[in-house]
């Protein structure tokens, strides 16, 4: 049998910023028609390899060729002159542009005047051909996460990519969005490109890719063809021990609800109507999952209950206190924790990590007396909690924003565990979103626990089995109401997949 | 933006501190030959005029001079750095000098006219006035920018000409000293009144007080609550929102607080350098200030000797522009170079450049 062409080689690449050697002569090759999986733990070094191979960063050893050729790679400019794409975990589009003037920024060869004709029918062809729904046309602030993704892959593919990288894709994505994201990585394979794909999580890996290559810190340790390995091997493969199981436990007590909601209505960004009339009551010592497609208001109604959003009607109790409209510096005095779904965007970069930790906290007697901050105990503190939740960082004294993308995820978490002593309620969006296999059974076995403590826990997540393995009962949303409500005992991935389209859930039962 | 062929751009990741001060070092320098280069142009010997600004940090009274003329660029600098780590683009510094000089004398004028406030203690009180009104003066676009998301720019740029305009008024008209033969002029401040009644020159009071407010400064944003979330605001606005900080209370007291220092600016500038109010009393302190607070990378200690240096080519101006009989545009040249400088240190530590050919 040939063996197809080798798209990419890197070679002995190692790259090592103030404090951290993010790759250690690391080699990785990517085959024409391949969908190849980049594994590791977070802060292994992954996306420094692809940001390398993207042009982003210059590496201090090392040699890259593509196809076949040896190359220098001094920014994206020559990337993408190469054929390379890179779609990364945040999007860089203009919300207030067309998906057409969002891909053409940028692109070469457009000419002094633009024939949008020309360019809308070359993207609708390839909006076709992978089966999308979007329109060259619409603006970008109206498009679902996954269609913005979609936009990004387009950017890579009209610019001529035949190598395309895709950093974390289905972080940002719904079940459904992921479905569709695969098709169309197979089918681009199956065209003759060469795709690497970083992702966490090891049954998506499993399913789509043709090879994957684990990394450990900063050292790529193998690669093999995804058939000839498992899931299993996997994680004893990335975090070089095995793991146990989170076992599911029932829950601790009941009594008293800790916080309740009635008759919610909230506004969106928009002003429009995200939340109708929603009640819930939460109690002590309970997880609640929230179920939902992302945009039926399940964002809006977490930032309610954290006094970030006003409600436009309704009263929120918490421990039996009204708390409707007091500002957000009230619930976090009551012990109210929020772990955010965009960890990045709640992080003052260019401030240290220690900084960071204590973005919430710094008002606590434990960090300050009357108008100082004591910032020995802080960078004490901040050391130790740094050590516990596993942040992989030079010291606290780094900038926040050289972290990881899953190491900020960490970080957060860290900070809103470490809020106050007397932590009444935990709202957590996403919590696990791009944390490692190991990390994310550290953070699900701490939401536990803080359950066992008697917290009140509010779990929104996309990913039903989290869902289901960590929560006491489960509310639907749909379209900003609840369409049904389950106890533990009556958790059933199709009842509540129907519920998440919108039926009832009396009409499931029946 | 389209760059010619072998010319590329790429970011940088961060600089050590020193490597990044020999780069400002550097680039000051060459902003001196480039000045000279422009000298030259000019007809002027660069060599004397060099030697000039040179010799005026060399003896002890021009020296002096250099620190009187730094005092209002200091201090509205010190102001400015609060507020550009608020990312709180506050170009208003010039009137808020203006509205000190304004509140200073008219402490002073309701002493001398109305006899309310006792000697001892008029200097605190035309401090605390400047103080209080200049911070006044710079609540407005805050609150602008606090409550109606407007951007601070314009209205801070537009209140200078209205102080300036202000205070023209009035020693044009109600302030205008009866005996001063109807030049546009206060009455003079009585020694009391003047910050050179202490150690007989007011650069000795002058560098104290801004000592010991860049000794606040530096407390309040890196060791107070207040200083963390003004700095957590200026990073990240939803962040700020996020950990329960009131950005609009944050902006208020922080604008507060640097056009106050400015104010206090005004203060030395009419009873250390002047003794009087007249009009144009600063000819664009508060925008040096601006020059000022980059040069020191918003650092209050640096703060200190960047204004001195400041004040020091003011100072060499004047002796340049009596000996060589250049305009005083020609020392506007000199900071309008070094300012670029700056600023194109800035990029290099910020970008790498290289070129192939
Ligand atoms: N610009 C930078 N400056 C300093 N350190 C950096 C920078 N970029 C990355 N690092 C460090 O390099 C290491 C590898 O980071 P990288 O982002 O490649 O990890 P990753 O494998 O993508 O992790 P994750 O799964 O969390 O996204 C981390 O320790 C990170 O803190
Ligand atoms: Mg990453």
């Amino acid at each position: 049998m040939e063996s197809p062409e080798k798209l990419v080689e890197m070679r002995s690449i190692t790259k090592r910023f103030p404090g951290v050697l993010a790759n250690d002569s690391a080699s990785f090759t990517l085959l024409r028609g391949e969908v190849h999986a980049l594994l590791g733990e977070n802060g292994a070094g992954k996306t420094t390899l692809m940001n390398i191979l993207y042009g982003l960063y210059t590496p201090d050893a090392g040699e890259i060729f593509v196809r076949g050729r040896r190359v220098q790679i001094r920014g994206p400019k020559d990337a993408i002159s190469l054929g390379i794409g890179m779609v990364h975990q945040q999007f860089r589009l203009i919300p207030t542009h067309t998906v057409a003037e969002n891909i053409i920024v940028g692109a070469r060869d457009v000419g002094f005047v633009l024939r949008f004709g020309r360019i809308n029918e070359r993207l609708s062809e390839l909006i076709k051909y992978y089966g999308w729904s979007i329109s060259p046309t619409s603006k970008v602030w109206q498009l679902t996460a996954g269609e913005k993704q979609q936009v990004e892959i387009l950017k890579a593919l009209y610019r001529g990519a035949e190598i395309l990288i895709l950093d974390e894709p289905t972080s940002v994505l719904t079940p459904q969005e992921t479905v569709v994201l695969f098709q169309t990585l197979r089918k681009m394979a199956s065209q003759g490109l060469g795709v690497v794909l970083i992702s966490h999580k090891l049954d998506e890996v499993m399913a789509v890719s043709d090879r994957v290559t684990v990394m450990r810190r900063g050292r790529t340790i193998v690669t093999k063809p995804t058939r000839e390995t498992n899931q299993r091997e996997l994680a004893f493969l990335m975090v070089g021990r095995e793991l146990s199981e989170l076992e599911a436990r029932p829950m601790a007590a009941g009594g008293k609800p800790v916080l309740e909601a009635s008759g919610l209505q909230i506004l969106d960004d928009k002003g429009l109507l995200a939340v109708k009339n929603i009640s819930l009551r939460l109690f002590r010592g309970e997880i609640l999952g929230v179920a939902g497609v992302s945009g039926n208001g399940q964002e809006e109604l977490i930032e309610a209950l954290v006094g970030l959003r006003k409600v436009r009607a309704g009263k929120i109790l918490l421990d039996g206190v009204e708390m409707t409209n007091r500002p957000s510096a009230d619930f976090i005095r009551e012990g109210v924790a929020y772990i955010p779904a965009e960890s990045l965007r709640y992080t003052a970069a260019d401030m240290t990590v220690a900084e960071n930790i204590i973005l919430k906290s710094y008002r606590n007697r434990r960090f300050s007396k009357r108008i100082f901050i004591n910032w020995k105990t802080v960078y004490d503190e901040a050391g130790k909690i740094i050590k516990d939740f596993n942040i992989v960082t030079p010291s606290p004294f780094s900038k926040a924003g050289n972290l990881s993308g899953g190491n900020i995820q960490r970080l957060v978490i860290a900070r809103e565990l470490n809020l106050q002593d007397n932590i009444k309620v935990i709202v957590a969006a996403y919590p696990s979103k791009g944390l490692d296999v190991a990390s994310t059974e550290f953070v699900q076995r701490k939401l536990v626990e803080a359950r066992e403590k008697g917290v009140g826990i509010i779990l929104l997540s996309e990913d039903l089995e989290e869902l289901f393995l960590l929560s006491d009962r489960i509310i639907v949303m749909y379209r900003g109401e609840i369409v049904g409500e389950l106890p533990r005992q009556q958790f059933d991935l199709e009842k509540v997949g129907l519920m998440m389209t919108g039926v009832k859930g009396a009409e499931v039962k029946a | 933006m389209r760059l010619p062929r072998g010319i590329r751009i790429e970011r940088r990741l961060e600089l050590p501190r020193r490597t990044s001060a020999a780069l400002s070092a550097v680039f000051i320098l060459l902003s001196f030959l480039v000045a000279s280069a422009v000298f030259e142009m000019m007809g002027v010997n660069s060599v004397r005029t060099l030697s000039t600004v040179v010799s005026v940090f060399l003896s002890p009274p021009s020296l002096l001079q250099a620190v009187q003329r730094g005092l209002p660029i200091g201090l509205a600098a010190l102001g400015l750095s609060i507020a550009f780590r608020m990312n709180f683009w506050n170009i208003g510094a010039e009137g808020q000098i203006y509205m000190g000089m304004f509140a200073a004398t008219g402490m002073v004028l309701i002493h001398a006219y109305y006899g309310l406030i006792p000697e001892p203690l008029l200097m605190l009180s035309m401090v605390l006035a400047a103080f209080i009104v200049g911070g006044a003066y710079c609540l407005l676009p805050g609150f602008l920018r606090g409550r109606l998301d407007v951007n601070e720019i314009l209205p801070t740029l537009m209140l200078n000409y209205v102080a300036t305009l202000f205070v023209d008024f009035l020693v044009y008209g109600p302030w205008r000293d009866p005996q001063g033969f109807s030049f546009p002029l206060s009455i003079p401040f009585p020694q009391y009144a003047r910050m050179d009644s202490f150690l007989g020159h007011s650069s000795y009071l002058g560098l104290l007080i801004m000592v010991v407010i860049a000794f606040l400064v530096y407390g309040l944003m890196q060791r107070t609550t207040l200083g963390f979330e003004m700095r957590v605001v200026g990073q990240n606005l939803e962040a700020a929102r996020y950990a329960g900080i009131s950005i609009f209370r944050t902006l208020l007291i922080g604008s507060f607080i640097a056009g106050g220092l400015a104010g206090i600016g005004g203060f030395t500038l009419v009873s250390g350098l002047i003794g009087r109010l007249r009009p144009r009393a600063s000819p664009g302190y508060g925008y040096t200030a601006i020059i000022v607070a980059f040069l020191a990378g918003l650092n209050p200690w640096l703060i200190i000797p960047a204004a001195v240096f400041f004040g020091g080519l003011l100072v060499a101006g004047e002796t340049i522009q009596a000996a060589l009989n250049l305009p005083f545009a020609a020392v506007q040249v000199f900071q309008a170079i070094i300012f670029i400088m700056i600023i194109v240190a800035e990029f290099i530590k910020r970008y790498r450049v290289s070129i192939r050919i």
